[in-house]
């Protein structure tokens, strides 16, 4: 039998659906740091977004039987997230997270990385990546989907197009426009 | 003016999303131009610090509490 780490998702799948629930919990552990970071800058809210991937993944797990396996799992779940993040944002006003707030917490969500810059420049760093989230989160839902899925996720046009729901020419001018308008904003910041 | 039209490709030129005479069209441009050369040297920046952005972890509890909210679901189907 194959380990389980090696298992494809479809062979998960297949598993979960002949009744061995348990394997599900592969596919969470999988997906879930993908979902918190595609559903994490289309919020801002970190609480909310934590509370969408769980709502995600119980609708995954609801509706395994109409997965179609000619299609990647990846876009099928990504899918899933994007559908329901735009519900959730039509639905009402966002609370997103403060800007300023010092969350000693947030040190813990963030993987440990860029050890070999000083203070001052880590410090500089957390900064513009803090402006480049308010100047994506202000940009219209679909533009900001499109980014994030394209910059964040390296999810090619055709994979895009797919989890949007649009023709791959759309999606690749609508994210040229976007990445324009996003140097805008920025540079307002400046 | 020929500046306006490039700045206009460059989200495009980035990924290099022409045949290759507009490519080569668009990258003679930029060498000759200061300007339009600086606006591609941000664009690429930013998407580089996009790509470079710190990823997000999940609480350690989120997978059993996904686990357990679909056993909840399961429950109530089945009651
Ligand atoms: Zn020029």
């Amino acid at each position: 039998m194959k380990q389980q780490e090696f298992l494809t998702d479809i062979e998960i799948v297949e598993k979960v659906k002949k009744g061995d629930k348990d394997s599900f919990s592969l596919l969470v552990e999988r997906y879930q740091k993908g979902l918190i970071n595609l559903l994490f800058p289309l919020l801002r809210n970190y609480e909310e977004a934590i509370e969408l991937c769980q709502e995600v993944f119980l609708k995954v797990y609801s509706h395994l039987d109409q997965y179609d396996s000619h299609y990647k799992f990846s876009t099928w779940i990504y899918r899933i997230a994007n559908n329901l993040a735009i519900d959730h944002l039509r639905k009402g006003t966002p609370k997103i997270d403060s800007i300023d707030e010092k969350d000693e917490d947030e040190e813990s969500k963030i993987e440990i990385e860029s050890n070999d810059l000083s203070p001052q420049e880590r410090l500089e760093k957390k900064i513009m990546e803090k402006e480049i989230l308010t100047a994506i989160s202000s940009l219209d839902t679909l533009s900001r989907e499109l980014i994030i899925l394209r910059h964040i996720h390296f999810r090619s046009y055709e994979e895009m197009a797919k989890i949007t729901n649009l023709p791959v020419g759309t999606v690749k001018n609508k994210i040229f426009r976007a990445r324009k308008e996003l140097m805008k904003k920025l540079e307002k910041v400046k | 003016m020929i500046c306006k039209k490039i700045v206009e490709l460059l989200p495009r030129f980035i990924e290099n999303d022409f045949s290759k005479e507009e490519y080569a069209e668009i990258a003679r441009h930029l060498e000759e131009c200061e300007r339009c050369k600086k606006e591609y040297e941000a664009m690429k920046k930013l998407i580089d610090r996009l790509e470079t952005m710190p990823l997000l972890n999940v609480p350690k509890s989120f997978k059993e509490s996904v686990m357990k909210s679909l056993k909840d679901l399961k429950d109530k189907n089945d009651g």
